[in-house]
């Protein structure tokens, strides 16, 4: 008890969330502008007629032309949050339309939309305008330390994303099948400077990628945290990301680790990347009067928060342990988890509508509801397939169909595996329901992938 | 502050140069460590530009160069018939206009490059035709083929209707062209933006060619990935759908649309019983494409030799090239089990047509999860980012 408060009184220079604060804010903002820039919004938002949700947040859909407005909401928030212009508003803002984004439509989830999510949530929480901030430069002051936790707790979720993920290479596909990144690294075609493209066809080096990764994902949190070995981590982080960006379409998610890893390093290099940066404007920020000698504030509710959110991270992966299968094939509690490029994944989904009064059947032209996007995401996940099964159950009920019965006729290919079929042909899925049920009607595997 | 930062600009700069430093090292340490690998263990590399060469050298374009060929001879055929509407010239026509239909089965999956563009397949094999928008065309002779809504009242399926539908038997059709010129007036339209466009992509291929060759990577716009999204498209659409599922109602609960068959009136009027031919060469494209087959019967490079060294490089357990194979022949004797006339088959014995949906379904549902997946193709062309 003695050491928990203790830990909670240190504290740390402000400089290493001003710096934190800045490079998430003007990376999110970049991020929703490429998104824009990209057409994304239209193509993955608006186009679409029907929208997979997430169980619980089925409330939360496109709005039409304004999801353009949320967007611009989201980019503006995420700048505020970068130049610390009325801080706790922004982060609050940012949170709630980012996270409004990424519900609207689970076809898009990406795992670093999930950390962003959460990362900025755990942000409302952290005082990162104390220093470096427009709110300081207004203010005329600024607060040179805050609570070593509110820095530390964002390392921590750092170590979580890390080292689950490498928790979830630890797996019989990954390190003994090398799957499936033999399939990516074999068939995709890279020329790199130096090593050429022919290393990549070798099967060692699917291997060593694959242990490689595990390693990296287990250790480099600990290579961090340690200051003998945080530039080699660093290097690493560099090093491995900017690999996978080369390899992989990964979008931002590299950049954005580049930028988090930045955190372990200490305030004072922190202070002097910030004057680095804002070097022309140094002058105006010498104005600010510094608080030195301020208590730190306890804000026994934010701790008391973030200390659920964490208990709340640390269990969640591991829900998939309460479903009896495999998880990489049925994909109970796959999510939110931190497993990432982990499966080749494809299916082939088609849906028989029988009328059960007259045993009369038409199957579904899928491109009828669906963009291609859709159809590749719903063709392999149990969940779009039991919700997409409801949408058309009430489609065709609505055109005056009654009595109608819907079955999946699906086939799912994993990670080189021949394709099998995935859901019991037999089961009326519009008898069963969505929710954290069980999922028994779909086929097993039959195979043990998962080992932990 | 204000010589702070320069010294740590310094401190920065050394930073990166050993950031810098390090990754050479590691990439040097990397790349010798290949290199010792390649004289212990070589593993033959697959260079996908050769599948990319073989399907355009003797495959795609020769494809091309036989359909515009016959479509020239189809064009020569109409002139004739429209200039003396008769009994043998009506016949060659006829002849023609199917040599013709035939060498278009083995091109209409290419949908890339200015094909894509122009929406080429939609021009000449839409079906059913509009029947009411061609005959006020006819009638009207104000028409343009190239707006889309005129896509069902052109094309090969077209040139059917307008040989075989305008009159239910030979001598009622011929009577019609001689009464009328507008009727000959409207088939040899539909022959000079088919020409056209055939013509323009032709020359296309002679300067296209070298680009689709060259892009060789594996993205979502790189030509392999295209080009198999084409094929598979073409299968699941193009053939499974347009030419069984939909006539035998599999997508309309049962309820059949015999008239809805490819080259419906020339089997419905009993001209010559020609879907099962047409659905046959459809098949052989398909298939001859999958194995690298030329018109020639020469085999070179293809996604089954592709598949078949990711076989062999161990990327995965079963070999999938002898199951697809196997597939497409259990597809062609299905289909050989079929009425010469889809219609008549339809009508009598819609089982014999389910059959065969289910062998086609096999082999997309195999494409579908299994190649695409050991290729690493995605399905779409979005750009999206991933996890």
């Amino acid at each position: 008890m003695e050491t928990i408060y203790s830990y909670l009184s240190k504290k740390q220079e402000s400089t290493s969330l001003a710096l934190f604060r800045l490079g998430f804010g003007l990376l999110m903002t970049y991020s929703i502008i490429r998104f824009w820039l990209k057409g994304w919004i239209q193509m993955m938002y608006i186009d679409p007629s029907f929208h997979f949700t997430f169980y619980g947040f089925e409330w939360v859909t496109p709005i039409g032309n304004y999801t353009y407005l949320l967007f611009l909401v989201c980019g503006l928030a995420a700048f505020f949050v970068a130049i610390g212009y009325r801080y706790y508003i922004s982060i609050i803002i940012f949170f709630l339309s980012f996270t409004y984004i990424e519900l609207m439509d689970k076809t898009t989830y990406l795992n670093h939309y999930y950390f962003v999510s959460i990362l900025s949530f755990l942000m409302i929480f952290l005082p990162c305008n104390s220093s470096y901030s427009i709110d300081s430069y207004l203010k005329k002051q600024s607060i040179k330390f805050c609570p070593r936790w509110c820095v530390d707790s964002i390392k921590l979720l750092l170590f979580i994303v890390y080292f689950y993920s490498g928790i979830a290479k630890i797996n019989n596909d990954w390190l003994f099948e090398a799957q499936p990144l033999k399939i990516w690294l074999t068939t995709g075609s890279y020329d790199f400077p130096l090593i050429g493209s022919n290393l990549m066809q070798q099967e060692w080096f699917h291997y060593f990628m694959s242990w490689g990764g595990m390693f990296y994902d287990l250790l480099i949190p600990f290579i961090l945290i340690y200051n003998r070995t945080r530039i080699l981590g660093f290097v690493l982080v560099i090093f491995f990301h900017l690999f996978t960006a080369l390899l992989f379409p990964i979008g931002m998610f590299p950049y954005i680790m580049i930028m988090s890893s930045l955190i372990f390093f200490s305030s004072k290099t922190h202070k002097k990347i910030l004057d680095f940066i804002l070097k022309p404007i140094a002058l105006r920020i010498n104005d600010i009067k510094q608080i030195e000698n301020i208590k730190i504030q306890k804000q026994p509710l934010g701790l008391f928060v973030v200390c659920i959110f964490f208990i709340i991270q640390f269990l969640f992966p591991f829900r998939y342990s309460l479903y009896p299968g495999e998880l990489f094939w049925n994909e109970q509690g796959y999510r939110f988890s931190w497993r990432v490029m982990l499966m080749e994944k494809r299916g082939y989904t088609t849906f028989k509508v029988v009328d059960s009064q007259n045993e009369n059947s038409f199957y579904v032209m899928n491109d009828d509801f669906l963009t291609e996007f859709q159809e590749r995401q719903m063709s392999f996940q149990p969940d779009f397939i039991l919700e997409y099964a409801h949408f058309l159950g009430k489609h065709y009920k609505s055109q005056g169909l009654k009595n109608i019965e819907i079955y999946a006729d699906s086939y799912v290919a994993l990670n080189g595996r021949i394709s099998k079929r995935f859901i019991d042909p037999d089961r009326d899925l519009l008898k069963e329901k969505r929710g954290f049920k069980n999922k028994d009607w779909i086929i097993p595997l039959n195979e043990k992938i998962n080992s932990l | 502050m204000g010589d702070k930062p320069t010294v740590f600009y310094f401190r920065m700069m050394n930073y990166f140069k050993k950031i810098i430093y390090s990754i050479l090292v590691i990439f040097v340490i990397v790349s010798c460590s290949s290199d010792n690998e390649d004289e212990i263990d070589q593993v033959p590399q697959f260079d996908r530009s050769s599948i990319l060469k073989n399907y355009a050298d003797n495959i795609i374009i020769p494809r091309y160069n036989d359909f515009k060929a016959e479509l020239d001879n189809l064009e020569i055929a109409v002139n004739n018939f429209t200039q003396t509407p008769n009994s043998s010239n009506f016949d060659q026509l006829h002849d023609m206009w199917l040599v013709t239909y035939k060498k278009w089965q083995y091109v209409e999956m290419f949908n890339i490059g200015k094909a894509e563009e122009i929406m080429y397949f939609n021009t000449i094999n839409t079906y059913p035709i509009d029947e009411q928008r061609i005959k006020e065309n006819i009638s009207s002779q104000k028409f343009d083929l190239r707006n889309s809504n005129d896509w069902s009242c052109q094309g090969l399926s077209g040139v059917d209707y307008m040989l075989h539908g305008v009159g239910i038997s030979k001598e009622e059709v011929i009577q019609q062209y001689k009464d009328d010129s507008n009727y000959g007036n409207y088939l040899k339209n539909l022959l000079t933006i088919m020409t056209s466009n055939t013509a323009d992509i032709v020359q296309d291929w002679s300067t296209y060619k070298s680009t689709f060759i060259g892009s060789s990577g594996n993205s979502n716009t790189s030509s392999l990935n295209m080009l198999t999204n084409d094929f598979i498209y073409y299968f699941e659409k193009g053939l499974r759908t347009n030419k069984i599922a939909i006539p035998v109602g599999y997508f309309s609960g049962g309820n059949p649309f015999p008239e809805k068959t490819e080259a419906y009136y020339s089997s419905k009027n009993s001209f010559e019983n020609v879907s099962k031919v047409l659905a046959k060469e459809a098949l052989t494209a398909s298939e001859s494409l999958f194995i690298g087959k030329s018109s020639s019967g020469s085999v070179g490079a293809s996604l089954k030799t592709y598949l078949d060294y990711l076989h062999s490089a161990d990327v995965n357990k079963d070999n999938l090239s002898p199951i697809i194979v196997a597939n497409f022949q259990k597809a062609h004797q299905a289909l050989d089990d079929l009425n010469e006339n889809f219609i008549d088959q339809i009508n009598d014995d819609k089982s014999k047509m389910l059959n065969t949906f289910d062998k086609l379904q096999a082999l997309v549902v195999n494409m579908k999860t299994n190649m695409l997946s050991i290729l690493s193709i995605q399905v779409d062309y979005i750009d999206a980012d991933g996890d």
